[in-house]
């Protein structure tokens, strides 16, 4: 599924958060969007999920969902949004519970997901138990078990050590190679844009605007963790920006 | 360099103290030291027995009690009143809770008027009872029945509004329905409030019971006390309130058992 986003505007009340969005996402892509804090970026993969009304402008998709998919767009988020009332399995089948699946279909897709996510061992455990990145790992789960066409990750490294997060990226780019699927990947990490992006959106500081956008032509597979010269180039947009930005939040 | 000496010194230990060590033993010595001061108090004549009667005479009164079966007379009748008309008041309680906690124009509706009957103390309207219900049974369970409706409606939607509005992102997010987020997250989200607030309308429950059977009932643990009272028996006076005691302490393990048992998810 290939998304289409048309000069997005977004405000609340008198603040003026996205200005003018265009952006176009292939089928198989991942586009990464950086930007300083507070400049719209989770604003905008919320509006593209369907979770916030746009001002004017318009998001669309393009392109037949599989028949075997259940929710199209479908997210990952930054503070894993588990039920702390239900074990790893049944956080995964709250979100298949809802469709007409056999008991048996059920269980395939949770177990396959919990599979991929490395998570079997620990499906009747409580979400209090586990680490961080088994957290996010069941996110990536119950993500994968609606079969999305895009998926969407708000920051979904952000709330975890550097050690942890660097070993789930691998786990995103392996999870890629597996099934292409299409992603949004908002981050304000720029390696982590660069390690996963095929296409890497700046966005400048409040009201949100697109600086620039970077594609990058090597595989994801062949990536090195450290692409100093396109980072240089990146925080170099992003640096003025982000002073500007934290100022501006500095007084109010 | 070598024949140097540096003292060393260990470090002193500075974290400790304010957290509570589990001291099983201290609360039984306590009692029973209360208790023999108790005795030794009325036996040897320090304490008068118009105040105070011995310990083995509440003793005594809650033996006779059993005997004359008056105990399972009195306390039946105040649990059937409580156990019915607190059950009825916390499930509507929910009932009116949830409806106002989802949907703007209950809350609109209902909200004002729950603020309003909310602060009254529920005894004041145990006349107004009497004169719509009769002087029997009817009065008194509504009594309770109103007495832990509001409270109950007051947390729950309380509860609802505290929900976590990221949780309910992420159904709707997923395409759950909006029956399915309702009984899925918002219901077990708001589960731990709801649960407390049963401990505090048990407790509103019995301070009502007792009231109203003060006032006005034959039967019960409230109209014994009160006949006890008359007749200056305090040994029974007293066996009453330690039914009162037991029958608050019985309550509360039975939500605590509950909380165990429903929110097991915590810890």
């Amino acid at each position: 599924m290939e998304l289409a986003l048309n000069k997005v505007c977004k405000s609340y009340g008198d603040l003026k958060v996205l200005n003018d969005i265009d952006l176009q996402i292939k089928e198989g892509q991942i586009v990464s969007i950086i930007g300083p804090s507070g400049c719209g970026k989770s604003t905008l993969l919320r509006m593209i999920g369907g979770l916030e009304k746009l001002d004017s402008g318009s998001i669309e998709v393009k392109g037949s969902v599989p028949s075997d998919c259940l929710n199209p767009l479908t997210f990952i988020f930054q503070d894993f949004s588990l039920l702390p009332w239900r074990t790893v399995e049944k956080n995964i089948s709250l979100v298949l519970e809802d469709h007409k699946l056999s008991e048996k279909k059920k269980k395939d897709i949770i177990g396959s997901v919990l599979d991929r996510t490395k998570l079997s061992e620990f499906k009747k455990r409580w979400p209090r138990e586990l680490s961080g990145g088994m957290k996010q790992r069941v996110g990536i789960a119950r993500a994968l078990a609606v079969n999305p066409s895009v998926l969407l990750m708000d920051e979904p490294l952000s709330a975890l050590d550097s050690q942890t997060s660097e070993i789930l990226l691998n786990d995103l780019v392996e999870l890629w190679e597996k099934q292409h699927f299409t992603s949004v990947y908002i981050t304000h990490n720029l390696s982590e844009a660069i390690r996963i992006g095929h296409k890497i959106v700046v966005m400048s500081r409040r009201p949100g605007r697109i600086r620039d956008t970077v594609s990058i032509d090597t595989e994801i597979s062949n990536r090195n963790l450290k692409n100093a010269e396109l980072e240089e180039y990146l925080w170099s947009l992003l640096r003025d920006e982000a002073m500007e930005a934290e100022r501006e939040l500095e007084n109010g | 360099m070598d024949n140097k000496k540096i003292n060393y010194t260990p470090i002193r230990f500075r974290g400790g103290g304010f957290h509570h060590k589990n001291n099983y033993w201290i609360s039984p010595i306590v009692f029973i030291t209360l208790l023999t001061l108790w005795h030794l108090g009325t036996t040897s004549g320090f304490i008068s027995n118009l105040v105070l009667p011995k310990p083995i005479e509440v003793a005594i009164a809650f033996h006779d009690l059993h005997i004359t079966g008056d105990l399972y007379l009195h306390l039946g009748a105040s649990l059937s009143r409580l156990s019915l008309g607190w059950t009825l008041g916390t499930i509507l309680g929910i009932i009116l809770g949830f409806a106002i906690g989802l949907f703007s124009t209950i809350r609109s509706g209902l909200a004002p008027i729950v603020a309003a009957i909310f602060p009254v103390p529920k005894i004041a309207l145990l006349p107004l009872f009497i004169i719509w219900f009769g002087i029997g049974e009817l009065s008194k369970v509504n009594l309770i029945l109103f007495g832990t409706l509001f409270p109950t409606i007051i947390a729950t939607y309380g509860a609802i509004d505290n929900v976590d509005r990221s949780l309910i992102r992420m159904g709707q997010s997923f395409n759950l329905s909006w029956i399915s987020i309702a009984r899925k997250i918002i219901l077990p989200a708001s589960l731990p409030a709801i649960l407390s607030s049963m401990r505090i309308t048990a407790a509103i429950a019995i301070i009502l019971i007792v009231a109203a059977e003060l006032i006005a009932a034959e039967k019960g643990i409230g109209a014994y006390i009160q006949m006890a009272g008359s007749l200056f028996a305090i040994d029974r006076l007293l066996a009453g309130i330690i039914i009162l005691s037991c029958l608050g302490l019985i309550a509360n393990w039975i939500i605590g058992f509950a909380e165990r048992k429903m929110l097991k998810w915590r810890n």
